[in-house]
């Protein structure tokens, strides 16, 4: 700690939602090196994408409210900064992928002047120089510069969502922030946009944060994990303790509703129940009412337990050496609901 | 009697659209057999004539040409009454959950929609019997009966759609990406819940899907879809076992795995999927230096898939399966678009690192 070049600590945001409140991130804290990876891993809902809008500082102005919290970049907080020192920050420093390419891009401008627009505003370097830059970006992500002169519309999704890529990458940010840049993607398509993510950032040692629902994604690409639900990090820890050693019961939730993974199971651990109304969370867990180990005392206080240096959960349970915890039932070993 | 009939049988079935610049070969000569109580899987990418297929198969859209005989029985140009009849057989469960279900209705009266319409039932009391057993089996909670579908999250809207085309207990479910829209956890419990309804009911599933991890859990046979051809068909086990059409290779190989200690070997396609207007004859992935195996480029069709070269599997290419070759990590590369129109269209490039498949 201290010198991570991201760190992000308690963060809460609040939406104001018809006169609801609904805590969308409760109290989140984790922080990141210079070049290393980091994989968000939660359903729909569960605050994924609001912190990263947070650290952005692009959260809609009217309805949401950070309440609590401390954002650093580089040492400096990001909360505190006004709008205008903001501009500075967003693109050169930080610059987000989004989810859904079709519509991330102005349909009116060609890829080419909307690469430019990102260059021109953080560098100081005349037209023309920018225009060469803007085609490098271009190439880059494996687009002939070519098609500088062409509209969104006539890109397929994988194209566009290279575009927004070689948009966001355009001034050399230290921290990438991307939210399901391949959820609407094909697979084949998603494996070479992933691919290009991967060798981008080994190329310019960029911080990634790849927001996400699918675990396969994270297995290839992380280097540390967060499994977020509720607004709340429940397990973290580097991709091995993850994958190797899943404790909270909504992981082993999560790996046991993978289809396809384990040969031979006839019926998949699925996790009982729905996400929770982020207007109505449960008290104490947020977790417990599909917790198969669930016992009264998880509506009180939960405790953050360290298994070790890198790897915590929030958890009342122990677990035992051989997987199981304390009650001797099996993890995630939960009918179907 | 004497002779087995399958429960459905898809022959040649074609279906192009007019567009501006030609025919849109959507599904393009694709046959295969289902079983009472089996599981078709239909995988490939987006655009690649699953979901088209699924449609053709409950007439929601003519086939230009084949046929599709459910029970031995030629539903392909079917009308009137006797459509009518083939719907009650062959339901559909819809992709979106959230546009699938009429807003105005409530979910009691949805899954009552195909009841009514069957006139099987004399009393509205016991259609209202028979709509309460069903959403018990789906799992739809009594006080949600009476309720909109806004009222619902997607997990439950499925069930209702999942409910609404078991009211009848068809013989033939088409399920077109039945939980592309969930999120994981929800997702287990609906594959868990066609799983158990198969086990009790009976249905054959013909279930269209992009996620390979999906198929494999639920399908019996899995069949590969590219560009409208139907280009491997084999059981599940062996198709995942070994993978003979260059298509379906790299389509598996780009699945991210969650196994962290096995680094991917990938086999990365270029480009994305060829648009399939006007296609030339042969092997839809057949060009000039496209295909490895390709004998003579685009010379003629590849033997069709329906002809099993062994037993267990079948694909749509020309090279024979060789034993000896060993395989090693290989690259396919699909042509980047080419300049022009016309070229764009079906200029394949299939380069290869090694010997391969």
């Amino acid at each position: 700690m201290g010198n991570q070049f991201l760190e992000v600590k308690d963060l809460e945001v609040v939406y104001t939602q018809n006169k609801k409140m609904v805590h969308a991130v409760n109290g989140v804290s984790f922080s990141l090196g210079k070049g290393k990876t980091l994989g968000i891993v939660g359903e729909t809902g569960a605050g994924k994408t609001t912190i990263s809008k947070a650290i952005m500082r692009i959260l809609p102005d009217v309805g949401a409210r950070i309440t609590n919290g401390e954002i650093y970049l580089n040492g400096e907080s990001v909360l505190d900064k006004s709008e205008e020192e903001m501009l500075d920050v967003r693109g050169k420093v930080v610059s987000m992928i989004f989810q859904d390419p079709m519509t991330a891009l102005n349909p009116l401008m060609t890829v080419g002047d909307q690469i430019l627009e990102v260059i021109e505003l953080h560098n100081d370097c005349d037209k023309k120089e920018a225009v060469k830059l803007a085609g490098d970006m271009l190439e880059m992500v494996g687009i002939p510069r070519v098609r500088y002169k062409e509209y969104p519309h006539q890109f397929s999704g994988g194209m566009k969502q290279r575009v927004v890529i070689a948009m966001a990458l355009a001034c050399n940010p230290e921290l990438l922030l991307a939210d399901e840049p391949t959820t609407a993607l094909d697979v084949t398509v998603q494996a070479q946009v992933l691919g290009l993510i991967r060798d981008l950032r080994e190329k310019y040692d960029t911080a990634l944060i790849l927001i996400t629902h699918d675990l396969g994604v994270v297995a290839q690409t992380c280097d540390e994990v967060a499994v977020i639900y509720a607004g709340q990090i429940v397990e973290y820890g580097t991709k091995e303790d993850l994958f190797d050693h899943p404790t909270h019961p909504y992981t082993l939730g999560l790996f046991g509703s993978l289809p396809g993974m384990a040969e031979g199971e006839k019926r998949l651990h699925s996790i009982v129940g729905l996400p929770p109304d982020p207007t109505n969370l449960p008290e104490g867990c947020k977790f417990w009412p599909r917790c198969p180990h669930m016992t009264e005392a998880c509506k009180g206080e939960i405790p953050v337990k360290h298994l070790s240096e890198t790897h915590y959960y929030r958890c009342l349970k122990d677990r035992n050496p051989d997987g199981t915890f304390e009650d001797q039932t099996k993890p995630g070993g939960n009918e179907n609901g | 009697m004497g002779e087995h009939v399958p429960l459905l049988e898809v022959k040649n079935v074609k279906k192009y659209f007019k567009v501006s610049s030609g025919w849109n070969h959507a599904v393009d000569d694709v046959s295969f057999t289902l079983e009472r109580g089996r599981t078709i899987g239909v995988v490939g990418e987006s655009g690649c004539g699953k979901s088209t297929l699924g449609r053709i198969i409950c007439r929601l859209l003519d086939a230009t040409d084949g046929q599709v005989l459910l029970n031995g029985e030629d539903i392909t140009h079917a009308k009137g009454a006797k459509l009518k009849k083939i719907h009650e057989k062959i339901q559909i469960v819809f992709q979106d959950p959230y546009s699938s279900l009429n807003p105005r209705l409530r979910i009691e009266s949805t899954v009552m929609e195909p009841l009514k319409n069957s006139h099987r039932f004399t009393s509205a009391k016991a259609m209202n019997e028979e709509a309460n057993k069903i959403m018990e089996l789906v799992g739809i909670d009594e006080r949600l009966r009476q309720s909109y579908p806004h009222e619902l999250d997607g997990g439950r809207r499925q069930r209702v759609g999942i409910a609404r085309a078991l009211a009848l207990n068809p013989d033939v479910i088409v399920c077109d990406e039945p939980v592309s829209a969930l999120d994981v956890s929800v997702q287990a419990q609906i594959l868990n819940l066609l799983m158990d309804l198969q086990e009790k009911m009976g249905s054959a599933y013909i279930f269209v899907t992009h996620d390979l991890g999906v198929v494999r859990h639920i399908a019996n046979d899995i069949m590969v879809m590219y560009l409208g051809q139907a280009v491997e068909i084999a059981p599940t086990e062996v198709l995942f076992k070994r993978t003979l059409h260059p298509y379906t290779k790299a389509l598996f190989s780009a699945i991210p795995s969650t196994n962290i200690h096995e680094p991917m070997q990938r086999i990365q396609l270029k480009g994305e999927i060829t648009n399939p207007i006007n296609p030339k004859p042969g092997c839809v992935r057949a060009d000039k230096s496209s295909c490895s195996r390709c004998p003579s480029p685009a010379a003629a069709s590849p033997p069709a898939a329906s002809t099993p070269r062994k037993p267990a599997s079948s694909r749509r290419c020309w090279k024979r399966w060789n034993r000896t070759t060993s395989c090693s990590a290989a690259a396919i590369k699909r042509s980047t678009i080419e300049k022009g129109r016309e070229k764009r269209l079906w200029n394949w490039f299939m380069t290869r690192a090694n010997t391969a498949f």
